[in-house]
């Protein structure tokens, strides 16, 4: 028994030799990289993501599908049905792609602002520096939710506008991380001597200081889709989500408005919210498991 | 072709409400090609400053940088791009002279990139660069952080080759390297300025080093600067 084990373990080590060698790839660096996310938030952010890119899959029933209204869970329905008659479960996993959908792009949006907003005023110095950054500070010191309230009440109600709105005005703390990161990299005798070649700016900052700044963009980027997730279950729950689109925050919101709180039927309100904080712990535990990475791993060279 | 300081100054936080902090002033030498312009000072004297003034990688308070008699802050855009080919820069710490997440081979690709030379010549110049600098071909595939200081060095110097410079700034070449790469590195200076004429401003604290390079010495003291006999 422990001949064939050792005999497996030496074989699979083999082929990892023969892949590496032959797709000049290094498999062991990616399983170290591997190492660095929790593996726990891993696991739970892959099972979501399923959930999310696959609902047909593992719903019974599609989310508009109409039952007996105010079902109590049974086999038919294992969460029950809402109030007009919807099965429970089936609204829950097809509300996954929605919040995500949500969190991703607007964390996407704000990163992508807070990324050349912070390149730009670290790179440039000076008068544009200051320029951006007192704009950042101005934008930081407004209340966020309240804002997003305001303008959401004006707004049509719609997952773009939602996604405009989280991601426009969410990107300040990035860009100040990136500001103060490109500063440093900035001096560093690689930029200098790009500078002394004749580079372009926009060369250097794409091929010099933004690869440079990856190890400190994604954590940022997983934080920003966490925060935005749970900004848009706390506006979907206040009624200013898009109702044709069902998230989770959607879901409370329509537990608490049309009688889940008052029934107590709690297979109708405790799920999504569920849902919700698991999702976010996931997506927030590889985000720190970025962070806990080594700072200034260069490429080629044993870490661990 | 000519490259000459005329009395800089530099001053460190000089802004509307004060006048700041003078670094050195009135600092004019002139650096003649194929020669060597030893630059020696104690720390904090702002000879690396100088010599960044000098690359134009910053401004001085006062005086100008002439190149071929003209100023560096009153050129034209095809007047200021020949400078930034011709005179080149050599930094103190080989460690970062190349981006840590590029391999050396991308870094040299990217420079003949940007002098606009095609494929094969590419190949042709790398190998040629290799061979002035006693490189083997392989540390192309490599990353700076698996290559030594000796080499990183000599490979940022072959790299500033290619563009080819009339003058280069070496600010303290070898203080990061150990006694026998040191000899390494400054005899390769020396045989490349011999065949190519380069004209160098080497800053270094060693007197050693500059007394080997140097044709002509000045020393960074309080602000001034002293010619001193080598």
């Amino acid at each position: 028994m422990m001949q064939k084990e050792v005999y497996i373990q030496e074989s699979v080590r083999q082929w990892k030799d023969i892949i590496a060698h032959h797709l000049n790839l290094d498999i062991r660096k990616y399983e170290r990289t591997l190492n660095k996310f929790n593996r726990g938030g891993l696991f739970l952010f892959a099972f979501f993501l399923i959930l999310a890119l696959f609902p047909s899959l593992f719903a019974p029933y599609s989310p508009t599908e109409r039952f007996i209204s105010y079902e109590s869970p049974s086999t038919a329905h294992l969460l029950g049905t809402n109030d007009i008659g919807n099965d429970i479960l089936s609204e829950l996993i097809y509300g996954a792609r929605i919040s995500m959908m949500v969190g991703f792009a607007s964390a996407s949006i704000s990163t992508l602002i807070g990324l050349m907003i912070g390149l730009c005023s670290g790179y440039f110095r000076g008068t544009p520096d200051e320029l951006l950054m007192g704009f950042t500070d101005v934008v930081l010191t407004i209340p966020k939710i309240p804002l997003i309230i305001i303008i959401g009440a004006f707004l049509h109600p719609s997952i773009l506008t939602l996604i405009l709105v989280l991601g426009l005005l969410s990107w300040e703390s990035i860009a100040r991380v990136v500001r103060s990161k490109t500063l440093q990299i900035r001096e560093a005798g690689y930029v200098k001597s790009a500078r002394c070649m004749g580079f372009s700016s926009f060369h250097i900052m794409a091929s010099d200081i933004f690869p440079n700044l990856i190890h400190i963009l994604l954590p940022k980027f997983m934080l920003a889709t966490a925060s935005a997730m749970i900004s848009e279950a706390s506006l979907s729950f206040l009624g200013l989500g898009d109702i044709s689109m069902k998230s989770w925050g959607i879901m409370l919101s329509f537990a608490f408005s049309r009688g889940g709180f008052i029934r107590d039927m709690w297979w109708w309100y405790l799920p999504p919210g569920i849902c919700i904080t698991l999702c976010v712990m996931s997506i927030a535990l590889i985000g720190f498991g970025f962070e806990g990475g080594k700072e200034n791993e260069k490429r080629g060279v044993d870490t661990e | 072709m000519s490259l000459k300081a005329e009395n800089l100054s530099r001053a460190y936080g000089s802004g509307l409400l004060g006048r700041g902090k003078c670094i050195f002033r009135d600092v004019s030498f002139e650096l003649e090609p194929g020669k060597t312009f030893g630059l020696m000072g104690p720390s904090g004297e702002g000879k690396s400053t100088l010599g960044r003034i000098i690359a134009g990688l910053e401004r001085p308070t006062d005086g100008a940088v002439l190149f071929n008699g003209n100023p560096l802050s009153k050129m034209k855009k095809a007047e200021y791009s020949t400078f930034r080919r011709r005179v080149q820069m050599m930094f103190q710490d080989p460690t970062d002279a190349f981006n840590p997440r590029k391999r050396i081979e991308h870094s040299i690709f990217e420079v003949l990139k940007l002098l606009e030379i095609s494929g094969t010549e590419r190949i042709r110049c790398t190998k040629e660069m290799l061979k002035t600098t006693g490189l083997p071909e392989e540390v192309l595939f490599r990353y700076p952080s698996q290559l030594s200081g000796g080499q990183l060095q000599r490979l940022a110097l072959g790299r500033i080759l290619l563009l080819d410079p009339e003058y280069i700034i070496l600010d303290e070449p070898t203080s990061a390297l150990d006694v026998s790469v040191q000899a390494q590195v400054l005899h390769l200076l020396k045989k490349v300025q011999a065949e190519q004429g380069i004209g160098y401003l080497l800053i270094s604290h060693d007197e050693a080093v500059i007394r080997f390079m140097s044709d002509s010495c000045g020393e960074l003291e309080k602000g001034q600067l002293g010619l001193i006999e080598v």
